[in-house]
């Protein structure tokens, strides 16, 4: 252990100091650039061809960018992934706060059971969809509409009714990221300096008040992460969706992504496809940038 | 100059990272494939474990013959794997798959033309099922390995039940179809079975796929050939009234004619008929093995589609050979189809304890239910011989299909919607997919 570790230094140098971290980034940016941005480029490239690998792919310039934007289909999909993107991580966020405050702690009982509630995070997506579409099953068998039927409520189409799938499918979205959200909220959580508590309750503010002026400026910079996670992840939707409905009833669930697969897979359409998905690279980019220039701003302040 | 030696130095080590990276590579590769060896061919074909098992023993039984080795590949999600293999123009050798994605492949580039006469034993593939591989240009792409046709299974305990007899009529299948949801057909004394099974999602195109049955025995077609070209033809009288029958009788009527959930199901996830409690199921044959197993062999049967306004015309399908473009293994894939489409490849196909990759024969030397020893096949034969239709293969259908499935969706989906002007809007969507591919007349 010494050996190694006084072996650079006595050569010294500011050089190996400084190439020693490249060292050890190196596989890991070795795999990024070769999975990640060498296809990524290689995606931009062709989103301005007409894709057809052995005849020769023909420049069709932004062609491919044009007929997206302007297809219905993809203006349909830009709401319901606006609406999904949002409304999921909104839900997210405050679920998992929500989720976070009731299992802070240190008691061994909340250790199992935040193992438990962060299952959802660790399940493959697929398996959960297919948990969903079981328990979504629109009759009385189905585990939602049975609990329902205790209620004297009918079963309910959750999924084949094209006015409540896309709903349906934020539900689950929900579920499956807020434990993710809580974990980051709750390391935040372990931040917040315990007597403040002791002060507010003191001086008898309620429990909302506490929440607002102690809690809530405490986790700030959590609540920063989890935004800006939640802006990276929203709008590139895709595994939920494709498991749960497949796009449908009617394009109801349709969103930006499961276009650009369909686009891509089903009608043999890369350019196109590569065309969706470098606009939203774009837009999510955009999107991200704008999220951490205000977490940025609120930190100085 | 700090930051200039770091830099060079940061390239330094990534150049050596990617030699190593790249020689790794390039050595498991040469590995595992045998990507250079003449003799062996890389053949792939969308199928599950259970009917890869049937490709294997064939595949074992060619290589025993010609000595010529094959690297299988069952490859599930094979439509989007192939056009990732594509990108990197590096193709299968071999590949089995749909019939109707030949167009698509084709305008795509992807295949090489196939002269029938190179291929030993083509003279016994009736020319009918030969036509079926002519590509839009006039030249053969495929070699026919496998033919199916949709037919109808069903529970003929429950018609025993119920004292019903099989439907020959759309008007009697809808009977049956209400009967087997509401008259308890397994006499458990609860309500919980279904009449019929549909695979209605858009995704995959699954509601053209299998709403196409209905639409041709309802005399509507979805393109026409016309001159040189294609038109599209979901405006005429017959497709308004058959998807207009369709949706009031199956999805808008009563409750349990068709499964819950039929509006978003995939073939992967309509197992009612499997799980016991839907009584009938349009489908291909390739399911009869699963069935024998669940619900049982004795508990259904293989009919004729019943009959709409135009008669029983339904979707035949199937597998074609194709081989991939510039792989330049020609007289091995050439020996490889002679052997698929010779009598005893058919054969060894189509029996076997695992799914039975070739359901019809197309080597017309055999006969389907002679092979099985199983009555049941000649239905299936006779549907694809006597009426059936299929997607034309000539231009790239896949879009057309997509289109169709979506419209169909949507119109099934909402039961208020006005079908004329939906099958409108469809048919220009259609005359746009038709436009693309220069095929508009």
């Amino acid at each position: 252990m010494t050996a190694t570790t006084s072996a650079p230094r006595r050569r010294g140098g500011l050089g190996t100091k400084a190439v020693l971290p490249w060292l050890f980034l190196a596989p890991g940016l070795l795999l990024a650039l070769v999975f990640k941005f060498l296809p990524m480029g290689k995606g931009i490239w062709l989103s301005f061809f007409d894709v057809r690998p052995f005849l020769g792919d023909q420049w069709v310039g932004l062609d491919n960018y044009t007929r997206v934007l302007t297809d219905h289909r993809f203006q349909d999909a830009i709401g319901h992934t606006l609406v999904l993107g949002v409304g999921q991580s909104l839900g997210a966020i405050v679920v998992g706060f929500f989720l976070a405050l009731l299992l802070e702690g240190q008691a061994r009982s909340l250790k199992i059971m935040r193992t438990a509630v962060f299952l959802p995070v660790v399940t493959a997506t697929a398996v959960v969809g297919e948990l969903w579409r079981l328990m979504y099953y629109p009759t009385s068998d189905g585990l939602v509409n049975s609990a329902l039927g205790f209620l004297g409520l009918g079963p309910t189409p959750f999924l084949d009714n094209p006015d409540t799938a896309l709903w349906a499918t934020m539900v689950m979205g929900i579920w499956m990221v807020a434990p993710y959200n809580m974990v980051i909220i709750l390391a935040g959580l372990a931040g917040v300096d315990r007597t403040l508590y002791e002060a507010a309750a003191m001086d008898g503010v309620s429990l909302w008040q506490r929440l607002r002026h102690v809690t809530l400026p405490a986790i700030r910079p959590a609540i920063g992460i989890v935004l800006t996670l939640a802006a990276i992840r929203g709008l590139r939707v895709f595994t939920e969706v494709y498991v749960l409905t497949g796009g449908g009833p009617a394009g109801s669930t349709e969103v930006w992504m499961t276009r650009a697969y369909t686009l891509g897979f089903t009608r043999n359409d890369i350019g196109g496809a590569s065309a969706a998905s470098v606009v939203l690279l774009a837009v999510t980019l955009l999107l991200t940038v704008t999220v951490n220039h205000f977490r940025k701003r609120g930190d100085v302040r | 100059m700090g930051v200039r030696r770091r830099i060079r130095r940061l390239a330094a080590v990534i150049t050596v990272a990617g030699l190593a990276f790249g020689a790794a590579a390039c050595g498991s590769g040469s590995d595992s494939a045998g990507g250079g060896d003449p003799n062996t061919l890389e053949v792939w074909t969308r199928s599950n474990p259970d009917p890869a098992a049937t490709y294997e023993r064939v595949f074992a039984a060619f290589t025993e013959k010609t000595g010529i080795k094959i690297d299988y590949q069952p490859v599930i999600n094979f439509d989007q794997q192939l056009q990732s293999r594509a990108s990197t123009k590096d193709l299968p050798d071999v590949m089995i798959n749909d019939t109707a994605l030949m167009g698509s492949y084709q305008s795509q580039g992807l295949l090489e033309p196939i002269d029938p006469a190179a291929i030993e034993g083509h003279d016994q593939i009736t020319d009918k099922t030969w036509s079926s591989t002519v590509g839009i240009d006039g030249e053969h792409y495929g070699i026919p390995y496998s033919r199916q046709a949709q037919t109808l299974m069903i529970r003929k305990d429950w018609l025993r039940n119920l004292g019903l007899d099989a439907p020959t009529t759309w008007a009697e299948m809808i009977g049956v179809a209400k009967a087997f949801a509401d008259r308890d057909p397994d006499g458990d004394g609860k309500k919980n079975t279904y009449g019929m099974v549909v695979p209605g999602s858009a995704q995959n195109g699954y509601a053209a796929w299998w709403g196409a049955s209905f639409l041709w025995s309802g005399g509507a077609k979805i393109i026409e050939p016309d001159g040189k070209g294609y038109r599209p033809a979901m405006d005429s009288p017959a497709a308004l009234r058959t998807v207009t029958w369709m949706k009031d009788n199956l999805f808008c009527g009563d409750n349990g004619v068709i499964q819950p959930g039929a509006i978003t199901a995939v073939t992967g996830t309509a197992t009612n008929f499997q799980d016991g409690n839907a009584g009938m199921y349009l489908t291909g044959p390739y399911n009869i093995a699963t069935y024998d197993a669940t619900p049982g062999k004795d508990k259904f049967d293989v009919v004729p589609f019943p009959a709409g306004p135009a008669g029983s015309t339904v979707l035949a399908d199937g597998e074609n050979i194709y081989f991939g473009a510039r792989t330049g293994r020609t007289r091995q894939e050439q020996a490889l189809a002679s052997f698929l489409i010779s009598p005893e490849g058919q054969r060894l196909a189509m029996t076997g304890e695992n799914q039975p990759v070739v359901r019809i024969p197309v080597n017309s030397t055999l006969d389907a239910a002679q092979v099985r020893d199983d009555p049941r096949w000649s239905v299936v034969q006779k549907a694809y011989e006597d009426a059936s239709e299929q997607f034309p293969n000539a231009p790239d259908f896949a879009p057309v299909k997509q289109d169709t499935a979506d419209a169909l969706n949507a119109v099934f989906t909402y039961c208020g919607s006005d079908v004329g002007s939906s099958l409108k809007e469809l048919n220009d969507t259609l005359a746009g997919d038709l436009e693309d591919q220069d095929l508009l007349k």
